[in-house]
Parts: structure tokens; sequence; C-alpha cells
């Protein structure tokens, strides 16, 4: 009988055949014995431009790709001939910031075994290094050695997944090495491989493979100091380390299948953690299962969760539920004098920690029955870590003073920014250098017996306070792509740049189904120095009594096609980021400032909203279609202002803009009649010196009716739009929510104003919600309706974009507009949202077929998600600017100014400083020298200070504060800082 | 299969007569113990869980594929969510099958450990087996009557289903299909039986990671999977220390036995046994004997005895009992006596039912206990026919 067998690997008469044999775990549970078949090859070549045998493969197209590799590596003192390197997979895992180094780190080899291996242990690493073997310059090939038939290992009888790669690692650099040596060649680079392995290193060196540890080798470049210190801690010493039970500092995490066992069977719950900014050792998690979000107090607790991860947690018991915290905790001020180095019989919970946590304790026993405790939890294991690079800066205190000069390798705390991540130590050779610098810092890992996670540095931004390091620090902080566009975006660019123009002939194809809008009075109005100017605006009066009003959006989709590179970026970028002295494009400038924007005096394509309103500003009817228009001029909201006070000005384009006004003021007091929120956060305006952009005042913004007037009409074109999308694509249509704030989000803010004013805040619509705030006013401090406005404004929800399809109809609402429906179209230049309703709604009125992507449902809720998360961080990097600047302004400076007390806690209160529309905290004890004492009634919101400062703190109150600037040592910022000077 | 042979009456009286003397001389010269010689291998479908194929050297030939699924195991109205019996504790029936009944005023008193391992119990909904035999529908009688005795040796003592269990919520669900590749050329029973043996031993299931009740969790690493049974030894002498049942087929003629009949050898048995043996220890009682085991392995100069056991026992209808062609209706029972011409002429009807010396006739009748008794008493005979076969399949390379 013949064998029906599949020949094995080892089957010398089947070279070319072998087979992948895997257990497959689906989501739904099967479980699958997968086996693939491999074929191997002798054609994949090495990409070596030395190398004269192998043939680079050419595309279909017949283009052949050129070896990337470079004919002269660089060579270093152990290779002077030069080398190739070949990295293994725990070398990427733990320095893949060397690898990104342009330094060094020329030539490698990324052999198919590693990439897949490092896809499944990290894919952001994976999607860095692909990132790197894409760029030209860096010449990263990817070698396919699982294909080639030399280089194929077979995986041996009792050999573990790890050590049959690593021997596939040796394999293919002892093939390339043989290989390469085929060539007549004087300088005959080494290939080496680069591992951080010491078994791999042993074996290498039995086979007699080139093989280095990534120690060493970064060790005998340039600037070793600076690239060893990227060198991922804590794998280094490998696991020589096993410590004792004892030890452990933190309890251990559920295995996987136990945590999703519990949280399907709904014991366990999961959710992502949040630090709460005034307590580091306080966080919430909000799951499904519960209307409130979950209480996690203490290290123990929180178990080494960061904030943003996907965690697991488990209820604790009744009698160990709590309060939230009154308290200001810092990390700073507690673990001050920690020592970076020790971990050695320390104890988990310090003694100052614990301390804290026993007044906590105290406190809520003798807090009356008002304060009821609140559901804790516990951390038992962690889904998805969401660490970042985090920015921040060298504790001072940490340093050895040894350590300034020397170049010994010095255990550090790095102190991040956010406050809401807790301190990372740092193994670094250049402390010196890097005292008083911005630096970028990874975590790797925190281990059961760390008491804090262990990083490694990245980079370098700059002196701390310099602008450009604490704006790029900023961007990174707030996860915003800042690198200037690639080329493949700026390829999809018109080849016409600037001088792209309106075709002439309106039979060119680009007039096709557009309407020629030229001879309209269309105007623009925009803040001072706007740019990229999205919309703008016409109205007219009809023979009927009626008017006819035309919003014209800037048409950026007929420049940015569907998933080309540019739609890519754009839909990565997801929002234009405005700072106050930066902006970064959604779009490259070429588009964003001059061919998308409508610009006055030029023919542009637009996407035109036309309403026939009649004299109370009911749309009689509407219609959409792309146009090409001519802006007869772009006016500031300030110019335009004028020209309609200007009763001189009579010609049509002002009695136009006339009209609107009349209009929009009907639009807003019929959406105020609706129930649309006016809410309020505290904006500013930061002006800089032209010369040298340095701040020189902050004022309150100021509103227009020019203001609302583009505001109501932007606001009136979005419904129209996203009506009609909706109704052309039910399932897909691109829209925006505000959902309704669950009520007990309000609970706190009516009963503080219930017991400081006596007022009623009514939140069952969002109509009573208005009507209530209205009513909250104090005649003698006009201020004190803004102030609820922006307290009142944190208690809503925020307004996600989402797929018509992933929601019904009812929740489609927009509480704070009072809409049914809403979408955003009015900005595609620097909003990514826009873009695809502009593409929906093109495809709606027949104008284009719809591209599968904007088809796509799941395409479109990852787009939603990405700009959801992109539109906060953007606001929030916005905010972090001006708050910057702001303190930059009061450099050199001491004001005093009028505040108000937001937010009262047992040690300290955070005022709102409406002139410069910041915060600030003031604790207690730098009321005076030494710390008052204090009792804290949290039913009346008051804090009564005695013994060295007689004072009576209540909420709401008005205080007086002198601001100076100072540099926060915790953060390393520089922001205002506030002192009491007395209260009124 | 019972197919029909072209053999003539006079040469199946001829084949009966040499199979009545001692010793039975067989047309194909083997011994009445002997066993057609048979190639065999496994692991040949990489998609299975476990496979195997053998070709007997008359040319049948048969693959095994077995796949294994994760399933949810249902509970009955009477558990509660962990799988736990409510209301009165008492034993499953896994444990009193084992002939050892429990007293159940004492089981309320059992401790949690023991409990455990009276849960561990399979249920027989866990194995699908479908037979297929080239020529046949799976529907029809003789595939499913295949079907039934190949499950039943398998799941006769709740051993095997058993060892399919993952924890209380969950088991794996195992997909025998045999698949006959050859013409019937002989009845197929011994040689499906054998490669599912084959095809179960060299089965495995993937490593489990999660533990307890959680929903289970695997190894995605192929070569870390347990074999179902699990294998001893090292390279390539590991053995298991339980096997699979094999089902042999055993016939009588006179008061000889015959094993492993050839299709003609079949047309002229008196009568023909399905037995099924299973080998070594139940999983419960070896792991309460595991001490002592290991020292009788070692004991009996490096050959342990082997445990077997009796399964199941089935007659099998040989074509020797059905109506051979041209047998008159007068005597073709099946025919009631309709006749005609045989039933007007006394001398005819004598001279056809009449026991004529040279000319086969169909036996008649059951068989007699005696013979019954012997060939299974044969069967389970140490160093017999079963021992035989199931060192030869243990020669077998498990891949």
């Amino acid at each position: 009988m013949t064998s029906l067998k599949r020949p094995t690997a080892n089957d010398q008469s089947h070279l070319n055949l072998s087979s992948k044999v895997y257990v497959r775990s689906t989501k739904s549970g099967k479980v699958q014995k997968i086996v693939r078949e491999v074929y191997l090859r002798q054609d994949i070549p090495c990409s070596s431009q030395i190398c004269s045998n192998c043939r680079p493969p050419a595309n279909a197209a017949g283009q052949v790709s050129p070896p990337v590799l470079s004919d002269k590596p660089a060579g270093t003192k152990a290779f002077p001939q030069g080398h190739y390197l070949v990295p293994d997979t725990n070398a990427l895992l733990n320095a893949m910031d060397l690898f990104e180094q342009s330094s060094a780190f020329f030539d490698v080899i990324i052999l198919q075994t590693v990439l897949e291996e490092l896809r499944n242990r990290s894919l952001p690493l994976y999607n860095r290094l692909i990132g790197l073997t894409k760029s030209e310059d860096k010449r990263f090939y990817v070698f396919f050695n699982e294909f080639r038939l030399e280089t194929y290992v077979a995986r041996e009888q009792d050999e573990s997944i790890n050590d049959r790669n690593d021997r596939a690692v040796r394999q293919a650099v002892q093939w390339y090495n043989m290989h390469l040596a085929q060539v007549k060649s004087k300088r005959l680079p080494t290939v080496v491989m680069l591992t951080d392995d010491k078994g791999n290193i042993e074996k290498a060196k039995q086979d007699k493979v080139p093989a280095v540890t990534l120690r060493d080798y970064v060790g005998g470049l340039e600037d070793a100091d600076r690239l060893l210190d990227m060198i991922a801690e804590s794998r280094e010493r490998g696991i020589s380390r096993d410590k004792k039970a004892a030890d452990f500092l933190y309890p251990e995490y559920f295995t996987m299948s136990k945590m999703m066992t519990g949280v399907k069977g709904g014991m366990l719950h999961q959710g992502i953690f949040n630090v709460s900014p005034y307590n580091y050792l306080e966080g919430s998690i909000k799951v499904p299962a519960f209307p409130k979000a979950l209480l996690i107090l203490g290290r123990d607790n929180i178990n080494r969760a960061v904030d943003g991860d996907v965690v697991v947690v488990e209820v604790l018991p009744k009698d160990q539920w709590k309060e939230p915290s009154t308290k200001i905790i810092e990390e700073e001020a507690i673990t001050k004098n920690e020592n970076a180095d020790g971990d050695e019989g320390e104890d988990l919970v310090t003694e100052k920690e614990r301390r804290a946590l026993q007044e906590e304790v105290k406190k809520t026993h003798t807090s009356s029955s008002e304060g009821r405790p609140q559901p804790t939890a516990k951390v038992v294991g962690i889904i998805k870590r969401n660490w970042r690079q985090y920015v921040g800066h060298i504790d001072q205190s940490s340093v050895g003073s040894a350590a300034k000069s020397g170049r010994k390798q010095d255990t550090v705390f790095l102190i991040p920014m956010d406050k809401k991540v807790p301190k990372i130590k740092l193994r670094t050779r250049q402390v010196g250098e890097l005292l008083g610098k911005r630096i970028l810092v990874t975590i790797d890992a925190w281990d059961r017996e760390s008491r804090h996670p262990v990083g490694h540095f990245v980079r370098s931004l700059g002196e701390l306070e310099t602008k450009a390091a604490e704006t790029e620090a900023l961007l990174l902080e707030h996860d915003v792509q800042y690198r200037p566009f690639p080329k493949t975006v700026l390829d999809c660019l018109p080849k016409e740049g600037h001088d792209w123009k309106v075709p002439a002939s309106t039979d060119d194809p680009g007039w096709k189904g557009r309407e020629d809008l030229r001879g309209l009075l269309i105007c623009s109005i925009d803040p001072v120095g706007c740019q990229d100017i999205d919309d703008a605006l016409h109205a007219r009066a009809l023979p009927n009594g009626n008017f006819e009003v035309g919003v014209h959006i800037a048409d950026v989709s007929h420049f940015v096609k569907p998933s080309n590179a540019m739609d890519n970026e754009a839909s990565i970028r997801g929002t234009t980021v405005y700072l106050v002295d930066k902006r970064i494009d959604m779009l490259p400038m070429l588009l964003g400032t001059d061919l998308c924007s409508l610009k006055p005096y030029v023919e542009r394509y637009a996407f035109s909203v036309l309403w026939e309103l009649n004299q109370s500003a009911d749309i009689v009817n509407v219609r959409f279609t792309k146009s090409v228009i001519k802006s007869r001029e772009a006016f500031s909201y300030e110019q335009a202002q004028i020209r309609i006070d200007d009763d001189s000005q009579q010609d049509d384009l002002t009695k136009g803009m006339r009209t609107l006004l009349m209009l929009s003021k009907k639009l807003k007091q019929k959406r105020m009649d609706a129930g649309a929120l006016s809410l309020s956060s505290p904006e500013v305006k930061v002006q800089m010196e032209s010369e040298t952009s340095d701040p020189i005042d902050v004022k309150t913004k100021e509103l227009l009716d020019t203001n609302s007037l583009v505001e109501e009409f932007m606001l009136l074109a979005n419904i129209s739009v996203a009506g009609k999308i909706y109704e052309a694509f039910p399932q897909t249509a691109i829209l925006r929510r505000h959902a309704a704030p669950p009520k007990t989000n309000f609970d706190e803010l009516a009963n503080q104003l219930k017991v400081k004013r006596g007022l009623e805040l009514h939140v069952d619509s969002s109509r009573a919600v208005a009507d209530s705030l209205d009513a909250c006013r104090d005649p003698k401090e006009p201020f004190f309706n803004t102030l609820i406005r922006i307290m009142a404004t944190r208690c809503m929800m925020s307004a996600e974009y989402f797929c018509a399809g992933t929601q019904a109809y009812p929740e489609f609402r927009h509480y704070g507009l009072a809409s049914e429906i809403y979408t955003h179209f009015t900005s595609p230049i620097r909003r990514y949202a826009d873009l695809c309703a502009h593409r929906q709604l093109a495809a709606a009125i027949d104008y284009e077929p719809m591209h599968p992507s904007v088809r796509s449902r799941g395409k479109l809720e990852a787009v939603c998600k990405n700009i959801n998360v992109r539109h906060r961080n953007a606001q929030l990097a916005g905010r972090a600017s001006i708050a910057y600047y702001v303190g930059q302004s009061l450099k050199g400076r001491v004001a005093e100014e009028e505040g108000f007390v937001m937010k009262i806690f047992s040690n300290g209160f955070v005022i709102l400083v409406p002139r410069f529309g910041i915060e600030g905290l003031i604790r207690l004890r730098d009321l005076a020298e030494t710390e008052p004492e204090s009792v804290y009634d949290a039913e009346n919101y008051t804090l009564k200070l005695s013994g060295s400062r007689d004072l009576t703190v209540e909420l709401f109150q008005k205080v007086v504060v002198r601001i100076s600037d100072a540099k926060d040592e915790a953060t390393g910022k520089r922001g205002a800082k506030m002192e009491l000077v007395k209260v009124i | 299969m019972a197919t029909t042979t072209l053999l003539s009456p006079a040469e199946l009286a001829y084949l009966h007569s040499t199979l009545s003397l001692t010793p039975p001389i067989r047309p194909d010269g083997r011994t009445a113990t002997q066993f057609r010689p048979l190639t065999a291998e496994t692991g040949i479908l990489p998609g299975t869980n476990g496979s195997a194929r053998i070709c007997f050297a008359d040319g049948t030939e048969a693959i095994v594929g077995v796949k294994a699924e994760v399933e949810k195991t249902r509970l009955s109205p009477y558990q509660d969510r962990n799988g736990r019996r409510q209301g009165s504790r008492r034993k499953g029936p896994a444990k009193s099958k084992q002939g050892k009944p429990e007293d159940s005023e004492d089981s309320g008193e059992e401790e949690d450990g023991e409990l455990q391992d009276a849960e561990v119990k399979g249920s027989n909904d866990w194995v699908e087996i479908s037979v297929e035999i080239p020529g046949y529908r799976d529907d029809d009688s003789s595939t499913v009557f295949l079907g039934t005795m190949l499950s039943e040796a398998l799941l006769a003592d709740g051993d095997f289903t058993r060892r399919l269990w993952i924890n209380r919520r969950f088991h794996w669900k195992l997909y025998i299909d045999i698949i006959l590749i050859s013409p019937p050329l002989s009845y197929p029973l011994p040689l499906l039986s054998l490669t599912s043996h084959l095809a179960l031993l060299s089965t495995r299931l993937p490593k489990l990671r999660s533990e307890a009740d959680e929903d289970p969790m695997f190894d995605d690493d192929w070569a870390a999977s347990t074999f179902i049974y699990p294998q001893t030894g090292e390279g390539s002498k590991t053995s298991a220390t339980t096997r699979p049942p094999i089902t042999l087929l055993v016939m009588a003629v006179g008061d000889n036995i015959i094993f492993d009949p050839s299709k003609e050898e079949l047309a002229v048995a008196d009568s023909a046994l399905a037995v099924s043996v299973g080998e070594g220890q139940a999983l419960q009682e070896k792991a309460a004997e595991e001490g002592t085991m290991e020292v009788d392995a070692s004991g009996v100069d490096g050959k342990p005895g082997r445990a077997l056991r009796l399964l199941s026992v089935r007659t099998i209808d040989p074509p020797s009992r059905l109506t051979p062609p041209g047998v008159p209706n007068s005597v073709n029972a099946s025919a009631w006596g309709q006749g005609g011409a045989a039933s007007k002429n006394p001398d005819a009807r004598q001279a056809e039912t009449g026991d004529v010396a040279g000319v086969w006739k169909a036996p008649r009748g059951g068989m007699k206990p005696a013979v019954l008794g012997a060939m299974v008493a044969k069967v389970l005979e140490k160093g017999g026919v079963a021992d035989e076969v199931l060192d030869g399949l243990q020669g077998v390379e498990l891949a």
C-alpha cells in the first residue's frame, strides 16, 4: 500500500511542500485545528544590491522593485566590512524606538518569522515596524524566510514555538551569509543577528552564526548613552529575578478565561478605567451593568491599572463601599521622598498613604446618612493596555547628587504631565542632560513586585517651558498627528497646484452636474485672519415675498476622493487642531487654504444648500446642489457687523446680509422655544504680539450678532442635510447626536443650587433645563448665570458622531440643539465627518455614485469612533494651548482678579477666573504658613477655616485672587498660580 | 453487505466441509485464528483531530476521520447553573453502573472531592458516528446496523464519553466519519472497527488552558494538544494504557471457530458473531489503582498482561442464512410454501428438501449456546486473537 499521508517537512522527497498546524479559537467559541500548506520556493530575493544572483521581483505591470539593502552598508568596530542587521522578535519588542532612530539602524532585514511573531505580541509595535519598512531611507527589507526553501525550518519534536522561531532566525542569518559569500566582492557585509536572548546568542555561537546582543551593539555606536536608554527596561534582566511571593506588592490578575467567563456571567464587569483628576488614588469605571460609575479606591484596588486601560473589575463587599473622596490627593505630595532605586522592603502602601486612607475612612463614618457610600470595586485583570507614549519631566528629588555628573546608569522617576498617570520609573545614563527637559517615555511593564510602572526614554523634546517643546508635548499628550504630510498624500493634490482654477468652459467635466451660481451675491463671514473659509452665504428676496437663502460649503469632496492616501490620512487625523499660535491641518495647505477655501473674488467649487424661507423663517422648500460660486467679500465678524449697522450702506450685498440677520434671529428664537440650551464654557482669546508671537494679553471672546447669524444658518444647513442623507441612507448616514444626560448627572449641581441659593434645577427635558438655567440669576452678580451654565455643561454628555443604523431614531436627538436629527456638513476642510456627509449627500442627490467605503457600515463605524476621539483630543489640545499661553501672558506680572468658587474639597477648593478663563486649585496648606484648621461641611458646601487663618469659603462665592505665573512642580507645566486675597 | 457469492451449491458444500475439518482448512491457507494481513497508517487527514487508514490484503480499504468541536452541555432541569444536581444529591448513573450500587442514604454526606469525580461523566450524544459504504444508502439497514455496532462498543461502558468532558458547562463533541473506500468485498465490520480504533488512538484534542468551569480556552499550539487516549513511553515506543475497543468478527462452522472470515467463508458459516472487547481499565478505576498499576506493569517480564473486557456481543446474519438463488419456493421459508409444482409432486419435493451429500443447503435454526460461549471465550483468551490484533495495531506509528 502506498502511503496517502502528507509528506512531513523532514521528508526529503517533498522538498517544497510543508504545512503549518495550529489551533484557532473563534469568538463564537469554536475551536478548530487549522492546517495550512506551505509551498517553498527559491525565487525569493535577498534584496541586497550586492547580490547578482537574485532577480528582483516585478509586479503585474512589469515594474521591477529594486533591491532595498545598500551595497555599502555602514560598518562598526566589530564589523568593519559593513553589516546588515537581523533583529529577532525580542530585540524589536524591547527597542523599537531604537530602530526608528535616524542616526543608526540602517539596512535591516526583517524576517517574516519575526514580523508575524511581533504582530501577535504587540499590534502597535507591528504597525510601527510596517511604517519603517515603507520608509525608503531606512532601508528595511522584509524577507519571507518562511517561504524560502533554504530558510524554512520545520518544528522538531518537543521543540517550543519560540525555540523554533529562534532557530529559523539563525538559519536565515546563516543562509544570508552563505548566499552573499557567493558574490565575488572585496567588501562583503556581514549579516548579524541582533538579539536579547542569552540562549539564542549561545546557540548562534555554536552554529557560528554572527550574533550580537542589543546592548553590546548599541554600546558600540556613537551616542551610545542616549540610545541605550531607549531599550526597554523590564525584560532586560530576563527572568533571573524570580522573587518570592512575599515580595509581590500587587494581587495577581485573573486568567483571561476566568475574566471572560465572569464578564459573560455578569459577576465581573469590563470597562475603561478613569482616574480622578483630583485624586490619583481614586479611579472610576463606567460599566454597562450599572447606571453610575463604580469607584475604585487605593493602590491595591487599582492594581496597576493606568488611566485609559480596558480593565475587568469585581465589586467589593458592601462593607467596603465608600463615598467618593472630598480630598485632593496628589501623588507628588504624598510620595515625594520615595527612592526610585529601592523597591526592596517597601510596603505597597506607604505610611503617608495609609494615613490618608484612614482619614478617608473616618470621614465616611462620621458623615451623616446623607453621604451614602457608593459601590466600590477592585481591578482583577486587564483586557487591554492603552499605554501610549507619555510626556513628562524627571523628578528632581529622585536624582542622586552623584548621578547628575556621572555616566553611570541611574534610576529616576518621571513625572508625567498628565496627572492621571502614575510616576514612571526610568533607568537612564544621561540624567544630567535630561534634567529640566521635556521628555517622551514609554511604559514597558508594570510587574507585581514593582510599585511604579517601569518605562524607558524615547526622546527629548527640549527645554521645559520653551515654546517648541511645550507645543510638541501638548500635541503628543493629546495624540494629535502633527508630522508633515507624507509624499503619497501630497501626490493626491491637483497637479496645477496654486494655479488651479475653475475651468472656464462650462463643458468641462468638472462642471458636470454643477449649477452656475456665480451671479449670486455671496459673502463669507469668519473670525479675523481666517484662511480656511468653509462656508459662504447669500440671501435675496423672491417676488412672492419669501426669501431665497443659500449656504455654500467648500466642495472638498471634489478634491479628496474616497480611499486614496489623502483621504486615509484625513480620516486618521479626523479634524484640524487649532492651537493659539498654530494650526495642525487635516488636509494639506494647498487645499485647505486655497483650492477649497471659498476665497473672495475667485471662482470656487461649492456644495450649496438653497432654501426658500418665508417671513417667519419657516422652510418652504430646500434643495441641494453642487455649484460654482464667486464670493464677493470675506468679512470678519466685526466688519460684517459694522457694515450691517451702517445705514449708509444700501447695496444689495449689505441688504442680503441684513435679511440673513433678520432671519437668523427668528431661527434662533424658534430654536430656543423648542428648548435648545445655551451652554457656556469659559472662552478667551489670546492676543499675540505680531512679530514675536509672544502673548501680550488675554481677552474674553466677544459675541456679536453676526456670530449668531452664521451659526444659525450653519445649524439649519446641518439639520437639512441630516434629514436628506438619512432619508437616502437610513443605515449608513453619518449623523451627530447628543444624548440626554442621565438625571443623576445633575444631582449634585441641583443640590448645590438648592442648598446655596434656594434655586430649583429642573432636568426633565432640555426645555426645562434651559428655563431653569435662565432663572438662575443673581441680580448682584451677572456672571453667576454663566458660572452655572459652565457647571451645567460639565454635567452633560458629549455629542458624538454615529452611523444611522447603530441607533434607533429617537436616539438621534441632539439634546443641546433640541433638534431631532443633526449632522456636520459645513466644515469639510477641518472635519472629516463633514467630508463623509458631503459624499453621502452627493450620492443622495444622484450627483455621483456612492463609493463602497462610504457605503460600508462597518467602515463608517470605525471612522465615527476615531473622529469622536480625535474631536475630543483636538478640543483638549486647544484648551491646553490656551491655558499655556494664558500662563505665558502672565509672565512677570501679578494680577488681582475676581473669581468664583466652583468646587470644594475638605482640604482645598477650585476657583474659576472668568477674565482668563482659567481654573485654579487653592490648597489649604497654601493659605498660610501652617495649614489652617478646617471644618468641612459637605452638606452645606462650606469650608470653615480657623487657626492660622480665619475664613469661611462657600460654593459659588466670589473671591479675589492674586494670579501669578509659576511653575507647577508636579507637572513641570508653567501655569497660573492663584493665591486667595480675600473673600467677597 | 450480505453480498451473494457466485459459488455453486457444490462449491459451497465443499467449502463447508473443509472448514469443518479439524483443524479447518481455509481457502487462503490461514489458520483458524489468523487475521488477514493488513497495512495501516494514521494521520492521513491533516485537517482532522485524528485519522487512520487500513488496507486489507483482499483489497478492502477504509478511512476514518475524527473531528472534535466544543459544545455547550445542555443542563437538565434538575441541575443548577453549574451542572450540580439539585434537590437530592444522588449520584449519576455512571457510578452505579460500575457495579457499586450506592446506598443513597449515605450519599448525602459525601465529600466534595468525590462528588467532583462523579460529575465527570459523559453522555452518549457527545459522539456521532457516520458510516459510509459505497453502493449503499446511509439509511440502509445494514449500514445503520454497522454504525450501531461500532458506537455500541465505543459507548458501552461510558468510559469514552467521560474523556470528552471539559467542565460542567462544556464538552467535546466528536464526529467519527467512517468511510469504506473500496467496494465491500467482505463483511467490513472488522476493518471499520480496527480503522476507527486507530483513528481514535491518534485523536488529539487541543490543550485546555482555562480552569474549572470557565468558558474553555485552549492552547493554540497543536503540538501541545493531548491524546484522548493518553500515551506513555518514549519515542516510537509510545503506547496507550487504555485503548479504544475493537470489534472482531468470529464465525462457527460445526465446532470450528474461525476468525476474520472472508466473504466466501462467511457464505457457509453456521453462525457469525461480532464481539467487541475493550482493553485496560476505565478512567475511574485507573485513578484509584494507579500506584499498583505501575508495579504490575514492570513485573511480568516487561510485557504487562492485557486486561480484556467484553463490551458487547451481536449475532450477525451471515449470507449463508439467506436463501441462495435457485432454491425452489417449496423449500423457501420466505415464500410461504407457495411453490406450485413441488407441492403436487411429493417426489420432487423429497428431492429438493432432502439432504444431499455434496450439495450445499443453508443451515437452519439458531446458534447453540455452547458454541456462542466458546466463541466469546476464544476472543477473550489470553494471548488470543484480540491480544494479537491489539499487539499488531500497537506497532502503528501515531502521527
